[in-house]
């Protein structure tokens, strides 16, 4: 059971849950040019803690592989593979800009489909404090809200994914409209993990991975590692747990997996998310190691279809949500959450249902989120295109897939943002930044009275 | 204007277009043309202005130019030629050569590298 404190106990989040069940049970719907509710309850006065302005840019193809590649990243390859930091190198003051600008230039190997007139980089204040409790986050950057995740739609016989991130080949042909959730993430790393200071979130971004030449169903179904691990794609994973780090298939055993994760050797991961998270004011708590693990407990979100049936496992109580699904001509026109103990039910599979109908991919379930998978808190608020976005992490978790972060510590971070619809290589990242709580470092978490 | 304010105003003409004709690579760079140029080719992430990186500083680059009495053909040559240069280590590598083949553009980047 992961550590929660008294300001994040069950009883708030059954609170949380029936305001939000209050809320849409009121019909209190935000039309997609509204601002998206998320209120900060941290209780901060933001104006008095400073703000560090990141740039945030576009990476596309730029794997772990492709770095220590003599052809590709050309006059660097050996310095990566020594452990030479990214920016020994890429050092400009306006250094994330202009990689941005190439690598979507449409011309870049790095980015063969750039979506046209996206920017190459995003800027986002970040702000960080601190009190007993707990570590506050606050981001802003300006983008779209992008609220939504692709959802399943029933074709009359089946129920299949209606909509996808913006990189995806059915959308790329205009097959599907592009639909994803706006995320906010951030590596951690305590000193623990081997050049991630020096190449942060680079470390884990992987050949075989989705969208980075990605290995089949039948290549995972055949590896030994990947079959131990239960898993059956390829997510990030950290160099430390392959015999080959630039070669997914070589997994090291669940024995040497865990004796890595007892050492401290594996990267946090904290998500916000816009659709599976902020609606709940939850934030994922995961880890990196040998696949992008969430930590254990429950998640702030569940899939919403059954394994063996093939159809959904919840859908909209009508009663509360005014229909008991969506059509495609309300995607972005009202907050089509799906959320246990507010607006869902059991899913009915003899509610009629026709063409076209759609339920969400993902239902959220707030008051079953629990353990270590619940530890982080969150809430966004998108309004006139600017996100703000706080994420509270509790001070000293005792978790083991947690890093505990403590009043006096600095710590190795790596921000990633998914805005407009897109996911995997389509996110704009960091270089390797470092964060203090109360001490000296790139983004310094103020102590609060 | 008196005569003597006229005569003055000849001479300091004459001196500035003297001082100008005889450095004509610094008067006609565009360096921030050129900066950009050198950054989009990725040159700095070896070639600092001051500082030693993977290459020699632009710095050393034009101390040494001069020293030897070389110009921007030289490293013009330098920067076309993908020729071998010799690492610290000792290893060798082909150098990276520039996205252009403009001659002008090659031409203010090598007087803005000597420039330094």
């Amino acid at each position: 059971m992961g550590q929660r404190t008294a300001s994040f106990s069950d009883l708030k989040v059954k609170i949380l849950a029936a305001t939000v069940a209050a809320a849409v049970a009121a019909g209190l719907v935000a039309c997609a040019g509204g601002p998206t509710r998320g209120t900060d309850t941290s209780g901060i006065d933001w104006s008095k803690v400073p703000a560090t302005k990141l740039v945030l840019f576009y990476p596309g193809k730029s794997s772990y592989e492709w770095l220590r590649d003599p052809a590709a990243h050309k006059g660097a390859a050996s310095e990566t593979a020594r452990g030479d930091s990214c920016v020994s190198c890429h050092d400009d003051a306006k250094e994330e800009q202009r990689q941005g600008a190439k690598i979507l230039s449409g011309k870049h190997p790095l980015e063969p489909i750039a979506p046209p007139g996206k920017p190459g980089h995003v800027d986002v204040a970040v702000q960080a404090a601190f009190d007993d409790k707990n570590v506050y986050l606050r981001y802003q950057w300006k983008g779209s809200n992008d609220i939504e995740y692709p959802y399943y739609r029933f074709d009359g016989k089946e129920w299949k994914v209606y909509g996808g991130p913006r990189l995806d080949k059915p959308v790329q042909e205009g097959m599907q409209p592009a639909i994803y959730e706006a995320r906010m993430s951030l590596m951690l790393d305590d000193g623990k993990v081997p050049m991630f200071k020096e190449q942060g979130c680079w470390l884990t971004c992987h050949e075989g991975e989705r969208d980075l030449n990605p290995a089949t169903t039948d290549q995972v179904k055949a590896n030994a590692a990947m079959q131990a691990y239960k898993k059956s794609d390829v997510r990030k994973y950290l160099p430390a747990s392959r015999s080959d780090p630039s070669d997914w298939k070589t997994g090291k055993s669940l024995d040497e997996i865990a004796k890595i994760k007892a050492a401290g050797g594996f990267a946090d991961l904290i998500q916000w998310r816009a659709h599976r998270t902020n609606p709940v004011g939850g934030t994922d708590d995961g880890y990196v190691l040998e696949w992008r693990n969430f930590d254990a407990g429950k998640n702030h979100f569940a899939s919403n279809l059954n394994a063996t049936t093939k159809q959904p496992n919840f859908m909209f109580d009508a009663a509360k949500f005014g229909t008991k699904a969506v059509s495609a001509d309300q995607v972005r026109t009202k907050d089509n959450f799906l959320i246990k103990g507010a607006n869902a039910v059991p899913f009915d599979p003899n509610a009629g249902w026709k063409a076209g109908d759609m339920l969400p991919r993902y239902v959220l379930q707030p008051a079953d989120a629990s353990g270590s998978a619940a530890d982080n808190k969150g809430y966004g608020m998108w309004k006139d295109s600017l996100w703000t976005v706080v994420v509270v992490r509790p001070l000293n978790l005792a978790n083991p897939d947690d890093k505990a972060l403590k009043p006096g510590g600095v710590y190795n971070v790596g921000f990633a943002l998914h805005s407009d619809n897109i996911t995997t290589r389509g996110h704009y990242v960091s270089y390797t930044k470092t964060l203090g709580i109360g001490a000296k470092a790139d983004i310094v978490a103020v102590k609060q009275p | 204007m008196s005569q003597q304010a006229k005569r003055s105003l000849l001479i300091a003409f004459v001196a500035f277009a003297g001082l100008y004709l005889s450095m004509p690579a610094l008067a006609q760079v565009d360096a921030e043309a050129a900066e950009n140029v050198f950054k989009d080719n990725d040159c700095h992430k070896c070639h600092h202005a001051t500082k030693a990186k993977k290459g020699p500083s632009l710095k050393k680059i034009a101390a040494k130019y001069k020293e030897k009495k070389l110009d921007e053909k030289e490293a013009i040559k330098h920067m076309t030629a993908g020729q071998k240069v010799k690492l610290d280590d000792g290893k060798e590598e082909d150098h990276k050569i520039i996205d252009t083949k403009d001659a002008k553009v090659q031409t203010n980047v090598a007087r803005w590298m000597l420039s330094h």
